[in-house]
This record gives structure tokens, sequence and C-alpha cells, in this order.
């Protein structure tokens, strides 16, 4: 903070001045009683709005049946607990298998569809451009009118990609809306800055590159979670292209267990032996639940970071 | 590169925050640039959006072109190439319906309503979190309030179920102290109030990031700017947090009007029986429940080109709205 | 706020509901039960000629100790000792083949499965399953019966599945197997020969055989459960005021009395399925009898009296074994295959759990009349080509599925190898292993099944009860129009019903009164309902006359 100096004078004296944190920037002057009490009472409302559902969702995932039995649903007060659902969900092999797939997909698709949304965006952040409008539309469009399902699963057959894991890249892989947002941020930035590395003789490759990707952390890893996030939770492409149960990405099967237990009439076939304490029913779902939500626990501190870093001051206009 | 040397000198006017200035000059008075030259100009940015238009012509405009079965009496097993030409019939089954009008009015009702009370509040919820000084406070509230938006509906409405429902939480408490029939869930007439409350605990916390992402791009400085030119709290966010992400609500505003016609779709289906249609038919559902359930490709495909012309319509009319008030938009004629 | 903001996003969503919302509604008609709301049979122009169905050449591998009356299900309470053998060798050729099957469970490995490698040996053909998730099996169906070179060399195809006008496009796509199995030509195939008349002619299109039957579990798809063991002695209703009253007196403080009991008080009121004959012969819609409008007015008493879940009045249809099952709610409606599903899940925990099946009565406690559902719920079809010796193995391997209750290929297709998927525990009733637990799970039978055997061994008070039920129905049971034909409506009639799906919703709720059922009859009436009567009738003229 070298400035501090600068602004330090305007602050209150130190004897009268209230009790603030060493966070807090000088700029912002004293907290208030009501200022803090607002925002407490607001933030703790809202966490725990977020957290009581997350807490029974995680306690009845850990609940025998007989504990879900007696409290008629979700759980509040812990009864008897059990991790079957989880191992249940965990043992099988078919799970682990998933689970690569899944990351495959997701981590290719991501960087493809953040690679190209940059490029796409970056392309289309001069408004006088050479077809600049028409192209814009071309995105624009595609978020208004969309393909059935049946065409879109002509298409995908007739270009030979049935059961291969592209079939759950490419058909999504560039969102206009990401393209926009990124589109928006790129064009926030200050056009000195380009121009003068223009006059200095880089050609639009190297801005991108060198100048414009380095500021716009923040927004980049947006739209990478965004595209990361979608290619993890979908389900309905695989279950539409892939027939190949091997192939089979870690969401489809999980779904698979929802429904768990449900037998045929003459069938033996696909019982669960309750006898050894397993679970059914609503621990199951809610294990599956709380599982879909690990994998975003994980990336998302790292996403988190890049908002905080900041950028290049200066270089923002303003 | 002459020419580009002089453009430089003639730069666009003073830049206020929020307006996107041209990153390119314009050209000096009197001159229009030819085709070769502006190729030569923007050749490298019409390379780089050659991947993404290449793949959304595969895969979506290629596939979109199937939707002209919306003028045909289409069934799988004949095929598009042999289906009979039927004309606007698609359209008019559409549009007959009484209920398509009434489904036309519940969209838009919710749509209103949430415009106002589920969009600001990402917004605010960034701005509330941005003003927190305390670091950890500050990272984990944000840690924990996008989490609802990976529970799916069913959940989302069972966790609603359980606590404001005729056998939930509240009613017990309730009941207890002497109210009784308490049933949220059930009541046709604070539906939007539900199933707002519904949207904002779920994707409120996730739609903060952009902003967030946003709000990291200002310059601390200019708060300190601002607070030397006397401005107070509200004044910092009103001169230089607001117009930072201005740009991003000005988008996101317009796009969403343009989405005006899509409020939702398993969240309505899931609440379909405990409020009644005439509480929860919105676009989506009735197409669903008119075309899609029996296999009436065709109908839901009329019915998909009729919302996306009204949407695109929305969106350029939208951006007209925000050219009035001097803002770009998301493209800009000029 | 849409993160992908696409179309693309909403239109698979939207199209991802079909078989969602399909499923709900089958969560406790058990899976097997086809609803019998009418989502089933779709249809063609001509009924098949009983010399093109099948000749019906029973086999008794086992004595049932519950023997069935008059095709009601058989009950067994042990497992036969020695199993027949069906086989001397394997009869297959040994090709290898595709299948898509639906499941509502947990998917089992494809390859590397010891129960599959151990079937395909003794079958002498290979299967290879493509499974596909149960509740979007329709969106999958619609997509893959589009684009026929996709299409594997078998298909399942369960009746609430069925995608509309069926019957226009299934010549072209599927095998007419009447040449194959027509009149005598079943006896070639002694086992699909077992499988009941009415069973094929559900599965029959335009005259022809195309479909093979997995059979149904009984006469009759649904009716009242209720917790026996929570209300011993209790005295059951046998007309609707007292079940009123039963379901009244039973809702004390935490519990009530009922879920949601719509779609069985239709069956208690002999509300038919899509059309009743009037006396003049005329056909009269299911909206337009008074038998619906009484069923609808009893509906919403009962929900007016309080004794139904709020849960339930809300919709929540997936939580409605939860409430039935933990003692929140003390009878509910459902399919008959849900009986063995509740006891095994709970006797685990709870051994003194029961339910039972109400006796059937008629809302007025005279006669009960009770429609027959569908002989088969499900049905498999073969893709159409010129290898005949392909279908001829395909038939063949198919026969070896069909396996009865008593023979090795049965308990083989039903729990495995033993030793590795099961150890004989008491009485011979197999103990399954965890291996069985991830590698058998439901997937021949999606392609064909055996007479259905009540042979839960385990549960021998289930099979006792289950049996003895059904017999007794046997006496109520009448065909409606139609019965086990399959006809295609004009698709510009296909959402004709959907108003009355929402107005009973609203009615029951107290949101609509009974008044607003004759509007909607007339509504229906101007806006298709009546061409719609004549399509069906000159059906039906012209099948009676045929008589």
């Amino acid at each position: 903070m070298s400035t501090r100096t600068h602004t330090e004078s305007l602050t209150v004296p130190r004897r009268t001045r209230r009790r603030s944190s060493p966070n807090r920037p000088a700029w912002e002057g004293p907290p208030t009683v009501l200022g803090q009490t607002g925002k407490s009472v607001a933030l703790i409302l809202v966490a725990l709005a977020v957290l009581f559902p997350l807490y029974t969702v995680v306690l009845t995932s850990v609940s025998s049946n007989a504990t879900v039995n007696a409290a008629g649903g979700m759980v509040v007060v812990p009864g008897e607990i059990t991790f079957s659902a989880y191992r249940q969900i965990l043992s099988g092999g078919i799970v682990t298998r998933s689970v690569v797939v899944s990351v495959i997909i997701t981590a290719v698709g991501t960087i493809l569809s953040t690679v190209v949304s940059i490029l796409a965006a970056y392309g289309l952040s001069r408004p006088n451009s050479l077809f600049h409008r028409t192209i814009l539309f071309v995105f624009l469009i595609t978020m208004f009118f969309g393909a059935g399902m049946i065409p879109m699963y002509l298409l995908v057959s007739g270009l030979g990609l049935i059961d291969s894991l592209w079939a759950l890249i490419l058909p999504g892989a560039v969102s206009a809306f990401n393209v926009l947002i990124l589109r928006s941020f790129f064009m926030g930035i200050n056009p000195s800055i380009t121009e003068a590395a223009r006059i200095d003789g880089a050609g639009d490759w190297r801005i991108l590159w060198k100048i414009v990707l380095p500021m716009s952390g923040a927004v980049i890893a947006v739209v990478a979670l965004f595209y990361g996030v979608g290619y993890f939770n979908s389900f309905f492409n695989a279950m539409l292209y892939i027939n190949d149960n091997a192939k089979w990405p870690l969401q489809l099967v999980l779904r698979s267990y929802v429904l768990q237990g449900v037998t045929l009439p003459g069938s033996g076939a696909g019982q669960v032996n309750v006898e050894t304490g397993a679970v059914t029913g609503l621990p199951v779902k809610m294990a599956i639940m709380v599982l879909a939500l690990v994998p975003i626990l994980l990336v998302y501190p790292f996403v988190q970071r890049h908002f905080t870093k900041g950028v290049i001051f200066g270089a923002i206009k303003g | 590169m002459t020419a580009t040397a002089t453009q430089t000198l003639t730069t666009s006017g003073p830049d206020t925050p929020g307006r996107k200035s041209a990153a390119t000059p314009k050209p000096a008075p009197g001159r229009k640039l030819s085709l070769r030259h502006r190729l030569r100009r923007d050749g490298a940015l019409l390379l780089m959006v050659l991947p993404a238009v290449a793949l959304l012509i595969v895969f979506a405009y290629v596939p979109m072109l199937g939707n002209v079965i919306a003028w045909l009496d289409y069934s799988p097993y004949v095929g598009i190439i042999d289906s009979v030409w039927i004309g606007w019939d698609n359209f008019a089954r559409v549009f007959q319906n009484a209920t398509f009008w009434h489904a036309v009015a519940n969209t838009l009702t919710i749509t209103a309503f949430q415009l106002v009370f589920y969009f600001p509040i990402p917004i605010i919820l960034a701005l509330l979190l941005n003003s927190v000084s305390t670091p950890w406070v500050r990272s984990t509230i944000q840690s924990i309030v996008y989490l609802p938006h990976f529970f799916s509906w069913v959940l989302v409405v069972t966790i609603f179920q359980q606590i404001f429902g005729g056998a939930g939480l509240l009613h017990r408490v309730l009941a207890n102290a002497g109210f009784d029939g308490f049933d949220l869930m059930t009541n046709p007439d604070t539906f939007l109030v539900l199933i707002t409350s519904q949207a904002v605990w779920k994707d409120a916390g996730w739609g903060i990031i952009i902003f967030l992402a946003a709000l990291g791009t200002v310059n601390p400085e200019q708060y300190e700017a601002a607070t030397m030119d006397g401005a107070g709290k509200w004044g910092r966010i009103w001169h230089v947090t607001l117009p930072a992400i201005r740009p991003t609500i000005i988008l996101l505003l317009i796009l969403r009007l343009g989405d005006a016609l899509t409020v939702g779709f398993e969240q309505l289906i899931l609440q379909r029986d405990a409020v009644g249609a005439d509480a929860a038919e919105v676009l989506d559902t009735y197409v669903y429940y008119q075309g899609v359930i029996n296999g009436d490709w065709a109908f839901a495909a009329a019915a998909g080109l009729v919302k996306g012309v009204v949407s695109l319509l929305l969106v350029l009319g939208a951006n007209k709205l925000a050219h009035l008030f001097g803002e770009d938009g998301v493209y800009r004629k000029s | 706020m849409s993160t992908l903001g696409t179309r693309r996003a909403m239109a698979r969503r939207t199209t991802a509901m079909i078989g969602a919302v399909g499923a709900a509604a089958l969560v406790l008609s058990g899976c097997g039960s086809p609803d019998e709301q009418g989502t089933s049979v779709a249809s063609s122009d001509g009924a098949i000629e009983e010399t093109s169905l099948p000749a019906y050449v029973p086999i008794d591998a086992v004595e049932p100790d519950f023997p069935g009356v008059d095709g009601s299900p058989s009950g067994y309470l042990e497992l036969p000792d020695p199993l027949v053998k069906g086989f001397d060798s394997p009869p297959g050729s040994g090709g290898e083949y595709t299948a898509m099957t639906p499941l509502w469970g947990t998917i089992p490995p494809t390859s590397g499965n010891q129960y599959l490698d151990a079937v395909s040996e003794a079958m002498g053909t290979t299967i290879d399953f493509q499974i596909s998730d149960g509740n979007t099996y329709g969106d999958k169906l619609a997509a893959v019966l589009a684009s026929p070179k996709d299409m594997p060399d078998w298909i399942s195809i369960p009746s609430w599945n069925v995608p509309p006008r069926f019957g226009t496009g299934v010549d072209k796509l599927f095998e007419d197997l009447t040449p194959y199995l027509g009149g005598d030509a079943a006896k070639d195939y002694p086992y699909l020969a077992n499988i009941p008349t009415d069973a094929w002619r559900a599965c029959s299109w335009n005259g022809k055989l195309y479909g093979i039957p997995q059979p149904a579990e009984g006469n009759l798809g649904n009716w009242f459960f209720y917790r026996d063991d929570l209300l011993p002695d209790a005295e059951l209703p046998t007309d609707a005021d007292e079940m009123l009253e039963f379901v009244e007196q039973n809702t004390a403080d935490g519990h009530y009395g009922t879920d949601d009991l719509w779609n069985i008080a239709q069956i208690m009121f002999a509300v038919p399925d899509k059309w009743a004959v009037g006396d003049d012969g005329k056909l009269v819609s299911k909206f337009e009898t008074p038998e619906y409008r009484a069923a609808l007015e009893w509906t919403a008493t009962l929900f007016a009296s309080g004794a139904v879940h709020p849960d339930a009045i809300a919709g929540d249809t997936s939580g409605a074994q939860q409430r039935f099952e933990s003692g929140q709610v003390l009878v509910t409606g459902g399919g008959v295959g849900y009986y063995h599903e509740a006891l095994t899940r709970m006797r685990a925990t709870d051994p003194d759990f029961s339910i039972k099946l109400m006796p059937v009565f008629a809302a007025d406690g005279g006669t009960p009349v009770l429609y027959k559902t569908p002989a088969a719920g499900i049905c498999s079809y073969l893709k159409k080509t010129d290898d005949e010796a392909q279908v001829k193995e395909l038939l063949t391997a198919a026969n070896f599925m069909a396996a009865p209750f008593g023979t090795e290929e049965y308990q083989l297709l039903n729990y495995g190898v033993e030793g590795v998927h099961y150890t004989p525990g008491e009485g011979g009733v197999p103990q399954p292993t965890e291996l069985a637990q991830t590698e058998i799970q439901p997937t021949y039978i999606f392609l064909v099944g055996a007479p259905i055997a009540i042979a839960k061994t385990t549960l021998p008070d289930y099979v006792e009860n289950y049996t003895t039920w059904m017999a007794q129905n046997v006496e109520y049971l009448t065909e409606p129009p139609f019965f086990g034909q399959n006809i295609t409506e004009p698709s510009q009639y296909a959402s004709l019903g959907q108003p009355f799906e929402d107005l009973a919703s609203d009615i029951a709720r107290g949101r609509k009164t009974i008044d607003d059922l004759d509007k909607a009859i007339e509504t229906w009436k101007s806006s298709g309902g009546e061409e719609l009567r004549a399509f069906y009738q000159e059906i039906y003229d012209g099948a009676e006359q045929g008589d």
C-alpha cells in the first residue's frame, strides 16, 4: 500500500478511530456499528441458508435406513450412522473407471473450449473489424435457436462419433454465452495499452498472447470454470451417444444408483443384499449428491484465487 | 504501417468508466478503407474466430436445419425427406390452444418478477462480499454459497418441501404454537414468491462468480481517489464499483431479456401437481405436454422456432434500449 | 443465471423429462406392471389372427404350491431339487449380437462379467448388451429408431416407452416373426410356446407378430396396499365410503392415513382404460363415464378430509415409497410388483415389517369389475434383416432365455453361477454373494421372460398372499374394448387427454370443481374428441363384424 501515507491524513486520528482490522484499506474509513452488524447479519443468514440444508443432505447420506424412516425423510437429528451408501457406490469398479472417463472429458473439453473461446472472443473484440457484426450474429443466434435431439443424433452418427468420447466434447465445445463474457472483458481493456503495443509493431497474435491474456486471469478462470462444470455434470449426451457402458462418465453411472434395488417380477437379478447392512433409497440419493459436490469443492479454491489475484493496475481503464 | 501510426493520433474521446471505446481508431476523415486493407488489418482476427465458427457451423447450424420439420408432417419412420409439407399447420397448432396464451402470460409474469427480485441478488451479494475486509470471512462465504447450484432441482424441491411443506419443519413449529394448516408448497397464490426463492437459493451464489471477477479488475487506487474527492461509502460504490461491473450487468441483462421466455422447466414440472397447471404452466412446459411427451417433434420444433425468433427480437430490442442509455450493449452499429 | 445459456441445453433438458416423468409415474407401479393410465398400448389397424399367434403349449417343470387359476400366476415355496435340465448342449450357433435394454439400477460391467459370460456359454450365443438409463430410455429409443444404421440387433421396448406412431414404422425397422413363430412353427421353440397367448398378442402389430413378450406379473396391475403389521386385525373396507372412513380413522398425530390414491380410485370405480361400450354399441370416452366422475368426486373428498399426507398433495411421487415404508402413511396405492420389492427392502432391518394387498372391492360394495391389464408389459424386437440364420439364432437364444422356473437355465439366468454368484442357503434358497450385486442386473429379462413364477422363497407369506389374491380376482376380470390391440392413433389427437390429467389434479386438490369437468369434456369433444371416437368406432365395429 505505497500510497498509504497520502491518504492517511484523511483518516480519523488514532485515538478516536474505532477498532478496524488491519485488512481494512485506509480509504474506507472506520467501520460503523450499523454497517458491521448489518453486514454480519446478512452474511450469517446467507451462510445458514446454505449450510443447514447441506447439513441435512450430508447427515442423511450417512444415516441408516432405520434412521431415515424414523425421521420421515431427510434426517435432522443424527441417529444411526453408517457409511454404507458410500461404500456401495465406490466399491464397484465401474465408478472408478467412470471417474477416469469424466476427468478425461472434462480436461480435454475445458482446454479445447477455453482456447477456442478466447480466440473467438478476441477476434470479436474490435467492433470495426471485418465482418464483425456477421460473425457476432453467428454466435448470438446459437443462443436462441437450437437443434432437436433427433437431428443432433443423426449428425453425430453421420460423423461416426457414436460411442466416441469426442461426441461428448465437440457438440457443446463452444458456448456463445461464454464467448460473449470473454469478449466483454477483452473490450474493457484500456486501448492505449494495445495501441502502444501496436505502435511498437506487435500484431494481433502477439497482443493477445503478451498483453490481453496475462491481464485476463480472472475472467478466463471463470469461463474455464463454467466450461469445466458443464462438461463434468453432463450426462444426457453420454446417455444418447455412448452405447458402450465401459465408456460412461461419472454422472451417468451415479444416476443409475438412484433406483437401486428395483427388481423385476420373475427375476432374482439386481438384488441388494440388505442383510449386510446395505442401504437403499434416500441415503444413496443423498450420497450421490454429496459425491457430486466433491469435484467442485476441490477445484473452486484454485479458481477463486484468480479473482482476488487482481490484475496489473493501471492497465484497466478508468 | 503508416496508416496505423497516423490513426493513433486520433484516439477516441475521454474514457469514462463503463464506456467501451473502440479499440481501433476511426479512419482519417474522408477515407474509407478498402476491403483488402481491412482484410490485412483484421486477418488475424478472422483466423482467430475460425475454430469456434467452424465448430458452431458443424454442431449448431447443420443440425439446426433439422428444424425444417416444423413445416412438415414429420414422422421419424418416414424421415425428413419424405415427410409431407404442411406449411404453417404446426405453428397454428402451437398458437391455437387456449393454454398457449396463458402459458405465455405466466412466463412473462415470472420473468418480470424475477428481473426485480432475482436478477439483482447476485450483484448485491457480490458487492456485499466485496466489501468484507476480513479475508477468511470472505473466502469462507464464497466457498459455500455457490454449492446449492450443484443440487438437482429434485433435491431443491425436496428440501423446500421438508421445511415449508404441509408436513415440514415450519408447519410443526407453527402447529405447536397453535397455527395450523401452514403449507407454502401448495399455494398457487404465493407460487411466484416460492419459485423465485428457490431460484435465488439455488443459483444466486453461483451467479456472483462473474461479478467477483469483474470486481477484481478494479484498481484500488480508484477508491482512494474517490475518497479524496469526498466520496463516502455509497459514493464509492456508485462512482467506482458499479461502473466497473456495469458492462457485465448490461450484457447479462440483455441476454436475460432475450431469454425472457425461459423461466425454468424441471423446477416447474416437479411442482405442477402441488399448485396446479394454472399457476405452473409456462411456455416450455406447454410445449412439453402438448408436443414432446407425445413424440410430436414437429410441434416442438415449431414452438422452438417461434420462441427463438421472439427471443432474438427481444435481444435486439434490449440492445437498442441500451444504446439509448448511452451503453454499448452487446454490439453497436458504429 | 444460465451459464451455458444455449437453446441446446434447454432442448436437451426438455426431452430428458419424457422418461423422467414417465418413470416417476411408475415408481409405485413396480417395473413390469404397465401403467394402466393409457401410456401403453399404441395400436395398429388389424388385430392379429388367432392362427398367426404362436401355439400355446404349456410346460410345467415343477408342481406349484399355489397353482394359478385361469391365468393367474403360480406360487412356489421352494426351489425344486433337482433342477430340470432344459438343454443338453448349448443350442446357439456361436453368433455375437448387440442388444439394447433399459435399466433402473446400478450398471453392471459388460466385459469381464462372469455372469454374462456363463450365460453366453450355456446359451451358445453371445449377447453384447448396450444398457441404457431407464429414466431416459424413451429419448434414447426415439433417437436410435430414427437412425436405423445405429440400431442394435435386438431392442427392448417397454410399453410405456413405445414411440408414438410406432405402428407405422414397425414394418420398416423390425423383422416380422409370424413366419418363424406363427401357429405350429412355435413348437420349434418350446419355451416360447410356453408363454401365454395374450402376452404374444400384446406384442403384435398390424396383424403380425413382431415383439417377443415379457409376461406381466398378473392380470391386475395396481391396488391398495396397507401396513398390516401396524394395523393388525383391522376391519378392512368393503366399499368406497368405508375406505374413506378407514383412512380417516388412521390419521393421527404424526402419521397420515394415505398417500395419493387417484390411480387406484379409478380401478375401484371401474373406470375404463380409454373407452367403454354403451348399450347402443357406441363408444363412450372414459372421461364421459359416470364412473370417472364418481372417482373424481371421491378423490376430492379424500383430499379434503385431511387424511392424505401433505407431501403427496404436493405431488411428491418419488417419496411415496419412503412414506409408506416408514409408517408415515398406512395405506398406499401401487403396482403389484411393489409387494415383493418393499418386503425385500424392509425385512432386513425390520423383520416384522409386513404389507398386504387389500381384498378387492367395488366402490358400491357390489361385485367388483376389474379390467384386465395387458398381458405383457415389455416386448423386444429383432432388427429387420435378410439373414434368416440370424433370426433363427436369436429366436433360439430367446427360447433359452424363456426357460421356465424349475430349470437349470432359469436358475442360471436369475441367480448366476453357484459358488460364484450365490451359495445355496436354507431350503435351497440362493444367497447372493457380493459379486452378484455388481454383476447380476436385469438384462436378459428385458428381452424375453418366462411365465411369471412367484417364487420369492425368502418371503413365503408373500408367495401365499399374492397368489391367493390374484386367484381370487380372476372371476372379476373382464376384457376392456380393444384389449390386447395395438392401435396407432393419428398424432393430432395425441394430446387430447392431457388437460384431464391437470384437471384431475386440480379437482382432487379443490382448486377446481366437478363443473369444470363438464367444460373440459365439451372442449375435448370439439377439439378432436368426436373424431377420435369415430376413429375407434370404426375399428370396433370392424372387429365386431369379424367375429
